[in-house]
């Protein structure tokens, strides 16, 4: 059984796009979180709010995909994750909102 | 389980130990008793019987259902008599009928309590030799077990007092009768006396009579012990001549013993003594008197129950050989007496004399013959007509001398101051002995003496002096004028009188002279004599003096054909004054017959014979005749003067005495220590040592103490002599004294000597017969005299005396320091105290060890005045070895019983066996299977390859030998062999000295080795007993397959070792709850084990099908009830939930259980709690529940854990509860083994323990495949027990994050080779951390990746997150450790 990952791309009325992941994020589904990402990412250079208030939960493998795009993304995430995030220097990186 | 089944040599030779009694005992039938034979015997019983066969200590013993008999050879020859062999192999109360009564209930007592019985000379009637006899044992009755300890029969250990107590109660009677303080009584008094010790021995003297020969011929009965007063064997009086008599009186008139059989009416009625039944015989023992008929006689009725062996006879002698003395000495007393009154009457007469008539006539004789003297001394060399006139003259002095003592006479008799003494005498013997005197004299003259005197058959009282003078003056008379033929001199008794008749062959008197004859001063003129002399007088004086006898002289005479004088003196009494009557005494120095010797010598013509050296042997015819009775007296002079020394000397010497003469007092001391003479003469004044400080010296040395001592002085007067006695002389004599006075006092002394002599040889005879040894310390301690008892006890003996207050006897300070110090002390309480008793350990002459018994007192030595220490003892070693015996085996069987095991056991008795021995090691080698001995020692370091080579060689050929035989080196040690449960056991006590092991300490080795195999096979039957118990419990709980987050302990308790009862289970219940019972049984061991297996298993029943803890407890009630054993066990019984903790639980009398929170509170579960099991069977029970919370701790337990002795249950609930809250951040598992630790009492649980630890959430155990797809499961799991364990949210994700990247990795690096394999989760929860643990089967390295690297992050991130990470790399995977804290 693979970890459940919804991973849905979708444009805000202001027109920012917005890669939004719900569920678990291991090493098993890290790969596809990378595909989804690398898409939503486009070469324009235009910014990606990556909305993970509904990841339950994410390791280093997750954090992985984020890191090479930090510099065109904007991170969403719960409470729960930005020890995580602060931890990994991520935070340092990238703009990272809470909900 | 019994070594002695796999030993066919054990059996074999059961009875091979002693080759006496053993083929007898082979030779019993045992197919018939119920022993049945020898080689079906259990072991404990060839146990005693190889101990019993091998002793040489009297021994008996009773086995079985029967109590059937065994007995070894030195109680075959010491008691059991004709029984042997009949007795072997039968009940005991067949061999022992006859003293069933006595040793039954005994022998009860033994068997039924398992307790020894001591007794001590008990009185027996054996019937062991033909008649009922009175024996004394002094006993032990041990008890002897079974293999299984059961007692099944008893051992007695007997020695027999037959001997000692009836010679202790024979000699108390000797003594009591030699004991009497009032040394002089009269026969009466004495007789009473004796009488009375007599009848205090009614045991070897259930009567006596004394009977006393009178003058008549008969025999009076004198006194009687026993029998009352009428008594028809006991009459007054018996005829010697009727030979119907009920005694046989003229038998013991003879001096004859005669044994008497009490048959016959006369007889009937006697008395019994001490005795059930009167005595069947009776001894007749004489009176005897030395030197003539018997006193009379004594009848002592003989106890039945005794042979008449010659111990009796001796004693029944040696009572009347004391009464007999006692009756002599009684009447020589009185004579003593009497002859005392007549010295006092000497000396008044003598003083009358002097001051009457002496100076009337005396003094001018004195002024004649003492210028006389001196002329004839300064005139010896004058002419031959000169001195034969001065000799005429010297001689008319003589005479005149001796006419004044007649003319005194006679005055006295005239003035009534004739005090005559009458005393019975033997006239015959008196009057021989004075004839005597004259025989030379007549012989000389070439006359026939004839004296023909045969014994009166009654004594005559006279007056000896008188009779002397009257016997002489007739002898003296006859001699002058007769000058040819006889002087003979007849006694006879005719009717009614002694009848004296002195016959001459002389010249006769003529008819008209015969009136006149007896007239004072006549004399017959003309009449042709041997001599001019004659005063006339002296057949006047023989007349008044036969006068005051009441008696008549006549004479008749034929002229030239000789004379005849009669004198008749009436027998009896009633013609004398009443008050001039004595008793006999003995006979005295005839101090009269001298003179008349000496005056009818001098009518003989010279006679070279009369001119015989001092140095002759006694002469006949010398100046005085042998004056003492029986042997020679040795008499010591001392005299610093040789002339004087040589005149007593020749005076002694012909007195019959043998003389030694010395110069000084220091010389004659030495003499006297060399050889004790009978008698002591001494000048006062000599130069060294004078006679005052000789009599001194004499006195301070007990052989010489009561040595009589007669002192000569020229220093007259009162206060001289008075100094003399003072110093401890006997007598006084002042120079000059006459020749006569001083053979009279020497003779009185060593007479009186010899009569003390008795008393002394009396009281060593009566001392050697002691059994008890008997000695005499002085002041500081020397032995200075001793018995013949003592010399048989010890060696040592009298030639060596004095010994010196440390004697040989004492045990070496150096070998024995401890022997030593018992006996020191013992020494110095005789020195300290006045009397008292102590029991010391000494030394045979030959080096064997004695144990002695003393008791002493302080007396004042009347010899010396000084104070001198008189002490018996006892040989009591067989007591002191008993004693030994029974405490030692008492040590053993301590040992025995206090052992865990058979190690500790053989430890515990070696260690034992080295304290009673002061060995320097003792050691055990057990010949088990395995290729070398098993060697048990002392000295730890000690192994059988560590041994010396001949030490091993040594106990190879032990192993070989019989079993409980000890073997013996000759100095350093022995050795015996013992069977061991593993195999045969050889034992070796190495003494390390040169240190005798007597037979005694062998003895004791053979009962303690016997005792030391059967307690080990008990031990051992013990030690598999619990063994089984313990694998049982073993087996019943565990290896439980426990639910995660539980910790179980069990432990048996440690002292004494105990097994079973109390138990833990988990239940896990098909709903996913589990059920948790902590119980405890009542008792231990095999049995409770088995119960408590049952409860168990119904319990896991009854939860299986009803998870309610009330519910289950009530069907355990009624399963307990029908279960023997089980009711009253108590039981706590709960139904967890693990996922939310609720716990329902009821509990049967079961101590609360505990609960701990993670914050440190408690909580004690004392709701849900009612009766123990099947107490009330059928009763509803309450049930409680709670809730244990996230990461406390639940304890279950039995009482063991917390009750202890003096102590509320509270205080160990408490002590519990805080050993919980202290461990509670330890994993579970480890908190129980310290819980069990922290609660261990001080030598370990007296109380099994069960012990049952959760703490909730149990862990987490995860194993899944190294597959990234299962990580959202485990992650699932994981966060679901997290959160079971109360974690934050926040905190719970750390957590899981963690855990997701050591998943990752092992994933990834662990399986990255070898996909497939398994990763492991474990996740465990105290009450403040959590530890989680990843492993893999995998192997990688920790790689050290670039922190921006996507293994770097996963690093940082675990590190960041936990507490602590550790990384373990293995040989099979690598294990990844975590820890974070709990943050409340």
């Amino acid at each position: 059984m693979t970890t459940a990952l919804t991973l849905t791309t979708s444009s805000r009325p202001d027109g920012v796009r917005v890669l939004t992941a719900v569920g678990e994020i291991d090493m098993s589904n890290a790969a596809s979180f990378a595909t989804a990402l690398g898409d939503a990412v486009t070469a324009d250079g235009a910014p990606l709010v990556v909305d993970l208030t509904a990841v339950e939960y994410l390791d280093s493998a997750g954090l992985s995909v984020l890191f090479p795009h930090a510099d065109r993304i904007a991170l969403v995430a719960s409470p729960l994750l930005e020890p995580l995030l602060t931890i990994s220097g991520l935070a340092d990186l990238t703009t990272v909102r809470g909900q | 389980m019994n070594g002695a089944d796999s030993d066919p040599r054990a059996r074999a030779d059961v009875f091979a130990v002693d080759g006496e009694i053993g083929p007898d005992l082979a030779r019993v039938d045992w197919s018939t008793s119920p022993l049945g034979t020898p080689e079906t015997w259990p072991q404990s019983l060839q146990t005693a019987v190889r101990i019993l066969l091998s002793s040489r200590f009297p021994m008996w013993m009773a086995w079985g259902p029967e109590l059937t008999f065994f007995c070894n050879a030195a109680y075959r020859r010491s008691t059991l008599g004709r029984k042997y062999p009949w007795a072997l192999g039968r009940p005991a109360n067949q061999v022992w009928t006859e003293i069933w009564d006595d040793i039954g209930p005994r022998i009860d007592t033994v068997l039924r309590t398992g307790n020894a019985t001591w007794d001590e000379a008990l009185l027996l009637f054996l019937e062991r030799s033909g008649y009922r006899e009175e024996t004394y044992h002094t006993f032990s009755y041990s008890p002897l077990r079974d293999d299984d300890g059961a007692l099944v029969g008893m051992l007695c250990v007997v020695s027999e007092d037959t001997d000692r107590v009836i010679g202790e109660r024979r000699m108390a009677t000797l003594r009591d009768l030699g004991s009497d303080p009032s040394v002089v009584r009269t026969e009466q008094e004495m007789l009473a006396f004796a009488s009375r010790q007599l009848g205090r021995n009614r045991w070897d003297l259930p009567f006596t009579l004394t009977y006393l020969f009178g003058d008549e011929g008969e025999a009076r009965l004198a006194e009687t012990t026993g029998v009352s007063d009428g008594h028809p064997a006991a009459p007054t009086t018996l005829s010697l001549t009727d030979a119907g008599a009920v005694w046989p009186v003229a038998r013991l008139a003879d001096g004859e013993s005669v044994r008497v059989a009490l048959d016959g009416p006369v007889f009937a009625g006697l008395p019994a003594g001490e005795w059930p039944d009167p005595p069947t015989e009776a001894l007749l023992v004489p009176l005897r008197q030395q030197g003539g008929a018997p006193y009379g006689f004594l009848v002592a009725g003989l106890n039945r129950y005794r042979a008449l062996d010659d111990g009796y006879r001796g004693f029944v002698e040696l009572a009347a050989g004391h009464v007999a003395t006692g009756i002599g000495s009684a009447r020589s007393y009185q004579a003593q007496q009497r002859r005392a009154e007549e010295l006092a009457e000497l000396d008044r007469a003598k003083t009358a004399f002097f001051s009457n008539i002496s100076h009337e006539f005396r003094t001018p004789l004195t002024l004649i013959t003492g210028p006389v003297e001196e002329l004839r001394g300064r005139l010896a060399d004058a002419d031959e007509q000169v001195r034969e006139e001065l000799d005429v003259i010297r001689r008319n002095g003589l005479r005149l001398g001796k006419l004044v003592n007649s003319l005194l006479d006679f005055s006295r008799i005239e003035a009534g101051r004739m005090q005559a003494r009458y005393e019975p005498v033997d006239l015959a013997a008196v009057t021989v002995d004075l004839a005597s005197v004259f025989r030379s004299a007549i012989e000389r003259a070439g006359l026939t003496f004839e004296v023909d005197c045969p014994p009166l058959p009654e004594p005559v009282h006279i007056d000896r002096g008188m009779w002397e003078k009257v016997v002489l003056n007739l002898l003296s008379n006859a001699l002058k004028f007769t000058f040819q033929g006889a002087v003979r001199v007849l006694l006879r008794a005719e009717a009614g009188q002694a009848v004296l008749r002195v016959e001459d062959t002389g010249i006769g008197v003529p008819p008209d002279e015969m009136p006149r004859l007896f007239e004072r001063f006549h004399r017959i003129e003309n009449a042709r004599s041997r001599s001019d002399e004659g005063s006339g007088i002296g057949l006047a004086l023989v007349k008044e003096l036969v006068g005051l006898h009441s008696g008549s002289i006549t004479a008749t005479s034929v002229v030239g054909q000789g004379t005849a004088f009669t004198i008749r003196l009436p027998f009896g009494t009633a013609h004398l004054p009443a008050d001039a009557l004595a008793t006999a005494g003995p006979d005295r120095v005839s101090v009269a017959a001298e003179p008349f010797v000496q005056e009818a010598l001098r009518w003989l013509p010279a006679d070279p014979a009369t001119q015989t050296g001092p140095d002759d042997a006694p002469p006949a015819e010398g100046p005085v005749a042998p004056l003492v009775s029986g042997p020679a007296a040795r008499v010591l002079v001392a005299d610093d003067n040789a002339d004087m020394r040589e005149y007593l000397t020749r005076l002694l010497r012909s007195a019959g005495h043998l003389v030694e003469a010395v110069p000084d007092g220091q010389a004659a001391l030495d003499a006297a220590r060399t050889q004790t003479p009978d008698l002591v003469i001494s000048d006062v004044m000599m130069p060294g040592l004078d006679g005052l400080q000789l009599v001194a010296a004499l006195r301070t040395d007990p052989r010489t103490a009561s040595t009589p001592v007669l002192l000569l002085s020229a220093r007259a007067g009162q206060e001289a002599s008075i100094e003399g006695l003072e110093a401890g002389a006997d007598d006084y004599l002042v120079k000059p004294f006459a020749a006569a006075e001083l053979l009279a006092r020497v003779r009185a002394n060593v007479e009186l000597a010899r009569l003390r002599n008795h008393h002394a040889r009396w009281r060593t005879a009566l001392i050697d017969s002691l059994q008890e040894a008997f000695f005499v310390c002085d002041e500081d301690g020397s032995v200075i005299e001793i018995n013949t008892a003592f010399t048989d006890i010890l060696g040592y003996g009298p030639e060596d005396l004095p010994y010196p207050p440390l004697p040989p006897w004492w045990p070496d300070p150096e070998t024995e320091p401890e022997a030593h110090r018992q006996a020191t002390e013992g020494f110095s309480v005789l020195l300290g105290q006045t009397q008292g008793s102590y029991t010391v350990p000494v030394t045979h002459r030959d080096g064997h060890r004695l144990w002695v018994a003393a008791a002493f007192s302080q007396v004042t030595d009347p010899d010396t005045g000084r104070q001198v220490i008189v002490g018996t003892f006892r040989d009591v070693t067989a007591e002191h070895y008993a004693v030994q015996r029974e405490s030692a085996l008492a040590a053993i069987n301590v040992r025995l019983s206090q052992a865990e095991d058979l190690d500790d056991a053989l430890h515990g008795v070696l260690a034992e066996l080295r304290r009673l021995w002061r060995a320097s090691t003792v050691l055990a080698a057990v010949f088990d299977d395995s290729p070398a001995p098993t060697v048990t020692a002392t000295d730890p370091r000690l192994h059988w390859e560590s041994l010396p080579e001949d030490r091993r060689r040594g106990l190879v050929e032990m192993r070989d030998t019989p079993l409980l035989t000890p073997v013996a080196a000759r100095t350093d040690g022995a050795g015996i062999a013992v069977d061991h449960p593993h195999g045969t056991m050889a034992i070796w006590i190495d003494l390390g000295e040169k240190r005798p092991f007597t037979e005694q300490d062998q003895m004791l080795l053979a009962l303690l080795a016997g005792q030391l195999g059967q307690g080990l096979h008990r031990v051992h039957q013990i030690d598999q007993q619990r063994e089984t118990a313990l694998a049982l419990q073993r087996a019943i709980l565990g290896p439980a397959q426990l639910p995660a987050g539980f910790a179980v302990r069990y432990s048996p308790a440690a002292r004494p070792l105990k097994v079973g009862g109390d138990w833990y289970d988990t239940v896990e219940l098909p709903d996913g709850r589990i059920g948790i019972v902590v119980g405890d049984c009542v008792g231990h061991g095999l049995r409770a084990a088995t119960v408590m297996g049952q409860l168990r298993s119904a319990c896991r029943a009854l939860l299986l099908q009803d998870p309610s803890p009330a519910g289950t407890l009530m069907a355990l009630d009624r399963f307990a009830a029908l279960l023997p054993g089980a009711a009253s066990a108590t039981v706590f019984c709960g139904v967890l939930d693990p996922a939310t903790g609720e716990l329902r639980y009821a509990s049967a009398g079961h101590p609360p259980a505990i609960v701990v929170h993670p914050d440190g509170t408690t909580q004690l579960l004392e709701a849900g709690r009612s009766r123990p099991l099947a107490v009330q069977p059928g009763r509803q029970r309450p049930e409680a529940t709670t809730v244990v919370p996230a990461r406390a701790t639940l304890m279950l337990y039995t009482d063991g854990l917390v009750e202890r002795r003096r102590q509320p249950l509270t205080t160990g609930i408490a002590s519990a509860t805080a050993a919980i809250q202290q461990g509670r951040g330890a994993p579970v598992e480890s908190l129980a083994s310290q819980v069990m630790e922290q609660l261990t009492p001080d030598g370990g649980y007296d109380d099994d323990v069960a012990l049952l630890l959760y703490r909730h959430p149990g862990p987490l155990e995860l194993d899944f495949p190294a597959e990234s797809t299962h990580l959202a499961t485990v992650r699932s799991a994981l966060r679901g027990w997290l959160d079971r364990c109360g974690l934050e949210p926040a905190n719970a994700y750390n957590v899981l994050v963690a855990a997701g990247e050591a998943c990752a990795n092992a994933i990834e690096h662990g399986h990255r080779d070898s996909p497939g394999g398994l990763i492991r989760l474990r996740a465990a929860a105290t009450a403040d951390a959590l530890r989680l643990s990843v492993t893999d089967t995998g192997h990688w390295r920790i790689p050290d990746p670039p922190a921006g690297s996507h293994r770097g992050r996963g690093l940082v991130l675990m590190r960041a997150l936990m507490d602590s990470i550790t990384v373990i790399p293995g040989a099979t995977g690598t294990t990844v450790d975590m820890q974070a804290r709990i943050v409340r």
